[in-house]
């Protein structure tokens, strides 16, 4: 994955923008605005930015509201479940394995990444009170995902840029990955599982054992 | 002595050389094998556990208790303070690097934060609009194009490359503190700012470093990926700094 060029993509979709309000002129119409590629991806951008504003908000609120922690991740994990395409980061994951995977060690292991995610994303905003997630903008992100960028700030602790990856599955927005100081999510959870199955002779069961003791250490 | 430091550093480094690891038959292995570009991986764990069995002994309970006797404020105070020490190295790396506006900024951010700022206490020249950047040898080397090498996981310095630990002895040898004549005083606050320095640095890493442990099924191929990337990040970051000299208020 190779993050977006900031400047380039300003200059592009400046100049986009700016052969668009051209063509506006010679057409005459403002109908022609909303067919126009720059204008949709425009669009496109601002429910983007809209939806991580949303689900940023939703997760910041439960963790900023009195409770236990376990109560707090028990009310997040449907929001992951819902904007987040975890199917799609778990089979990124996994990498080349996941056609060497039958399909009962296929849905065991989605099911535990489940939890694994939950504990990566809410690694990252935090566990403790007064989190708080400022949106910025949003950047093209490859073909067809798109970064949204925000600003992290917890109590006692250096603000950290995280750029949340959407894309598009079946028309919803879900959240593909996210990059925080320039280390993304998937790829770091793809090098860890990767190295694991290596060193313990490519065994894919080894690894579901691996996560479920990871996973079960880390609940109790 | 920093010299002699790096010089007993680049001997293990040779030692490390005779650890190699066999590339794997397999195409799609291979292309792992490849991509994580870690050749010396044996080498590089054994000094990992050695490493990690140092550090819970030793530095963690330092940097645990650093952080539990002494304020935020205060933590931030001297956090600064040794970030305006390594000022004219960051200058040097600036200037070289090719980035006269970077190099600006750090000049700027000097003379604020050393007067102002109370011998660097206060970071006012981020209020200003002069805010801190990342700036090292190996980043240096990485914009003049030379490429990070393999992987190396260095005793008592941690993630590496080869063009990270020439990047460390150039930082060494830009630094002006080396070259002031010897004397008692001045090897003490050398000691200091080095002790205090790694000291600084793991307690910032406390959290980070346990949630890794915490989550991760191997640290050491983890710890690898994330220093990877974000050595990536910050190359990226450089080569995109167009930064105007003026800060942003004069020109709004």
């Amino acid at each position: 994955m190779i993050r977006a060029d900031p400047m380039l993509t300003m200059t592009t979709r400046r100049a986009v923008l700016g052969r668009a309000t051209l063509l506006l002129g010679a057409a005459g119409g403002l109908l022609l605005a909303s067919r126009l590629p720059a204008a949709a991806q425009a669009q496109g951008s601002q429910a983007d930015i809209a939806f991580v504003r949303s689900v940023a908000g939703q997760i910041t609120s439960i963790l900023n509201a009195p409770g236990s922690l376990a109560d707090k991740r028990a009310k997040i994990l449907p929001l992951i479940d819902q904007n987040v395409d975890v199917n799609g980061i778990g089979r990124f994951c996994l990498g080349r394995y996941w056609r060497q995977a039958t399909p009962e060690q296929q849905q065991q292991f989605l099911d535990l990444f489940h939890h694994v995610l939950l504990n990566s994303i809410t690694d990252r905003l935090g566990e403790y009170k007064g989190v708080k997630v400022t949106v910025g903008t949003a950047t093209p992100h490859g073909p067809d995902e798109s970064a949204v960028s925000s600003i992290i700030s917890r109590p006692g602790q250096p603000p950290t840029n995280v750029d949340w990856v959407i894309h598009d599955v079946n028309g919803q927005p879900k959240v593909a990955d996210m990059i925080g100081e320039g280390v993304s999510l998937s790829i770091t959870q793809r090098g860890d599982y990767s190295s694991y199955l290596q060193r313990n002779g490519n065994s894919i069961d080894r690894l579901l054992a691996a996560m479920r003791r990871q996973l079960s250490a880390r609940a109790s | 002595m920093p010299w002699r430091r790096a010089a007993a550093l680049s001997a293990l480094a040779g030692v490390a050389l005779s650890g190699c690891a066999k590339p794997p038959p397999d195409p799609d292995a291979l292309a792992d094998f490849k991509a994580t570009n870690d050749p010396l991986e044996p080498t590089n764990r054994f000094f990992f556990s050695v490493n990690n069995t140092l550090d819970r002994y030793t530095l963690k309970p330092v940097a645990q208790g650093y952080v539990a006797v002494v304020p935020q404020p205060v933590r931030d105070g001297i956090h600064h303070v040794l970030g305006n020490m390594a000022s004219p190295t960051l200058l040097a790396d600036d200037v070289l690097a090719g980035k006269p506006r970077r190099a600006g900024t750090t000049f700027v951010r000097f003379v604020i934060n050393s007067t102002v700022g109370v011998a660097g206490i206060f970071d006012v020249a981020k209020h200003l609009g002069y805010p801190a950047h990342e700036g090292d040898g190996g980043l240096t080397l990485a914009s003049w194009g030379v490429p990070t090498g393999p992987y190396l996981y260095l005793p008592l310095v941690g993630p590496s490359s080869p063009r990270a630990a020439t990047g460390f002895g150039m930082d060494i040898a830009l630094s002006p503190l080396n070259y002031v004549p010897r004397g008692y005083g001045l090897l003490t606050l050398n000691w200091g700012l080095y002790g205090g320095g790694i000291i600084d640095t793991r307690a910032q890493l406390l959290d980070q470093l346990d949630e890794i442990y915490r989550d991760a099924l191997d640290p050491y191929a983890t710890i690898r990926s994330l220093y990877r990337q974000h050595t990536a990040s910050e190359v990226e970051a450089i080569r995109q700094d167009h930064r105007m000299t003026t800060p942003d208020w004069y020109t709004q």
